[in-house]
């Protein structure tokens, strides 16, 4: 085959790989890029301002009014008591600081007359949700205590066991339960439990269990305009007055329930928060929390109890509890 | 003599022509029955499958989905066909804005079978209308994550104090904020028909289909059929055809039971979401941004 036969293909392949290739490469150029303009649609719909959430100001320090000195606070420790070494921190930190004195009561030192002992060498309790019921013997050493002046101070959360209810009942304070439980469960102790959380879906402070409380009457509420509290139950005193009241809209969750909910009460000698998140120390500082602390550390320590209260046992008598075995309190 | 020849390349000829007649005839066949039924359609309504948990992956493929969609002349309307209770935060977001880019250019009709909440629920809203059924359970705007992370041992060397490891009130602002922005887009495009208010719709409650219409949630009751031959209506076409594209089966879930305080309560282990995640509860998961899987597992718990 001679190459002249060649050439006439070769020039026809070239020719047409030419105008293909050719013709791919200049088509776009013809009919133009096809590229969609492209909005931002994320930065139009974000409203910046709207999903922006501050962090709550921090301001102010924890100080007593007081001018008492010396006071012996007693802390509950012996009933399943839970509260955080941090948040407790908070409380006994400014009362250490202010010249008193803070003390523990475990669960060793409760037993018995122990526990009347300790309440007799004592100003003030303070008592966080309880877990184990306390015995007809220690209620009754809570309750003299308290007649003879000594300050008792019940810090409760939603959660907590209703071991509370016991102390309570005693003091003219409640926790409140929900309306729709009916009459008599007061005295039950399973239904304290269920009683549920606050909360305020149209103001609060970052969640909406975060509930804002506003200034009632008594020495507790001195100097505070708003408090925060998370987490919090509702309290009630039928003979004392509201510390604290969640703002207005706040709702209990078991019954929805749009109402006045105290989450601070004081009667007489005795008072309720309904909360201890406001003791941590990251929550302390925010709004009004700082002058609360100092409020609830000023209260504890400035009662005037009698000495020698709750009385000792009379020498017929006898230290007989550790004889006679203390039963929890059925009902109460 | 020289006829005869000639006459039987003639016969061979037209065998040859007839055999090559059937065969081009079987090819364009086919070709010529599709051009003649789409010479009739006015164009094609494509049904997009949002099913299972919404984490990155399925998110993927579904935008490429809606990309195709966007991009294919001859697609006219987009049916979002959804059984989902959701899942992360950020890849429903990205649903969201892939489905409103979506429907500026085409009519978008949502058509929810068993579940549309929570992340799903977001990812449809820019839908112009939402169907469902008298079964289906949609709603639940909100947003659930873990309120802290576990402290790092001391072996653990972090260049600052928040790294990794978010206090429990940042986690509040976070998922605060995000529920803004999901609760905000709920009022900005449900608005006219919502008879909620802006904080009825924050308790993030799921309804139930006939509620859902009656509450401004979604539009109207009729199955997928229905919510087709609408989009189709939509975009101006009596005769349509429809393409449907469904989500690669996703496989590799390891289911979980795991004890909690109320009792048994069933998780997949999804490698999508790189966590946990409550079978049964509509969800919109917000992950704590960190390196370790092991920790982040706790975000939905």
């Amino acid at each position: 085959m001679q190459a002249r036969d060649l050439t006439g293909p070769a020039i026809a392949f070239v020719v047409i790989v030419a105008v293909v290739v050719g013709g791919a490469a200049v088509m776009p150029l013809v009919t133009g890029g096809d590229t969609p303009e492209v909005t931002n649609l994320a930065e139009r719909q974000t409203d910046l301002d709207a999903v922006r959430v501050d962090p709550a100001e921090e301001s102010g320090e924890i100080s007593m009014d007081s001018d008492a000195s010396s006071k012996t606070i007693l802390v509950d420790r012996a009933h399943g008591n839970q509260l955080s070494e941090e948040k407790l921190s908070t409380l006994t930190a400014t009362l250490v600081e202010n010249g008193h004195e803070v003390r523990f009561v475990t669960q060793e030192q409760a037993r018995g007359g122990a526990w009347n002992q300790s309440l007799r060498n004592a100003d003030a309790l303070l008592v966080a949700n309880p877990g184990q019921p306390y015995t007809p013997e220690q209620l009754a050493g809570v309750r003299e205590f308290n007649e003879a002046g000594g300050r008792v101070v019940l810090l409760s959360d939603p959660a907590s066991s209703s071991g509370a209810s016991a102390v309570t009942s005693l003091l003219g304070l409640s926790v409140q339960q929900p309306a729709s439980g009916g009459p008599g469960l007061s005295s039950s102790l399973g239904v304290a439990a269920r009683s549920g959380y606050l909360f305020n879906m149209h103001e609060y402070q970052h969640n909406f269990e975060s509930v804002y409380a506003t200034s009632g009457s008594g020495s507790l509420s001195q100097g505070v305009d708003r408090v925060v509290f998370h987490d919090a139950r509702a309290v009630t005193s039928d003979r004392g007055q509201t510390a604290l009241s969640a703002i207005e809209r706040t709702r209990l969750s078991t019954t929805r329930r749009a109402d006045t909910y105290a989450v601070a009460a004081q009667s007489g000698d005795a008072a309720i928060v309904g909360d201890t998140d406001f003791l941590a120390p990251t929550n302390a500082y925010v709004a009004d929390n700082e002058a609360f602390v100092g409020n609830l550390a000023d209260f504890l320590v400035s009662g005037q109890k009698t000495s020698n209260a709750p009385s000792p046992p009379s020498p017929a008598q006898g230290e007989s509890a550790p004889s006679a075995p203390s039963r929890p309190v059925p009902t109460a | 003599m020289k006829r005869k020849p000639s006459a039987a390349s003639a016969k061979a000829l037209f065998v040859v022509a007839l055999a090559a007649a059937v065969l081009v005839s079987a090819v364009l066949a086919p070709v010529a029955y599709d051009y003649g039924s789409s010479a009739q359609s006015d164009g094609t309504v494509s049904v997009i499958t949002i099913s299972g948990t919404v984490s990155a992956t399925t998110v993927d493929g579904i935008s490429e989905d809606l990309r195709e969609a966007r991009t294919n002349e001859s697609v006219k309307a987009v049916v979002l066909k959804v059984d989902s209770g959701g899942g992360a935060v950020a890849p429903s977001e990205r649903l969201y804005l892939e489905v409103l880019r979506t429907a500026e250019q085409m009519p978008v009709v949502a058509s929810v079978q068993g579940t549309g909440a929570s992340g799903a629920y977001y990812g449809m809203l820019p839908a112009d209308e939402i169907f469902v059924l008298s079964s289906t359970q949609i709603g639940s705007v909100g947003v659930i994550g873990s309120g802290g992370s576990v402290p790092y041992p001391d072996s653990v060397i972090r260049t600052g104090p928040d790294k990794a490891q978010p206090t429990t009130d940042q986690r509040e602002r976070t998922v605060e904020s995000l529920k803004r922005q999901f609760v905000g887009r709920v009022m900005e495009h449900r608005g006219e028909n919502i008879t909620l208010s802006r904080e009825e719709v924050a308790y993030a409650r799921t309804y139930l289909g006939p509620e859902a219409v009656q509450n401004g949630y979604a539009d109207r009751i009729g199955a997928l059929p229905t919510a087709i031959d609408h989009a189709a209506e939509l975009a101006g076409m009596e005769n349509y055809d429809v393409a449907r594209q469904e989500p690669p089966s996703s496989l590799g879930l390891i289911f979980l039971a795991s004890q909690t305080d109320n009792g048994t309560k069933i998780y997949k282990q999804s490698a999508q979401t790189n966590g946990l995640v409550p079978v049964t509860e509509p969800l919109m998961v917000d992950e704590i941004a960190h390196h370790d899987p092991g920790v982040t597992a706790n975000a939905s718990a």
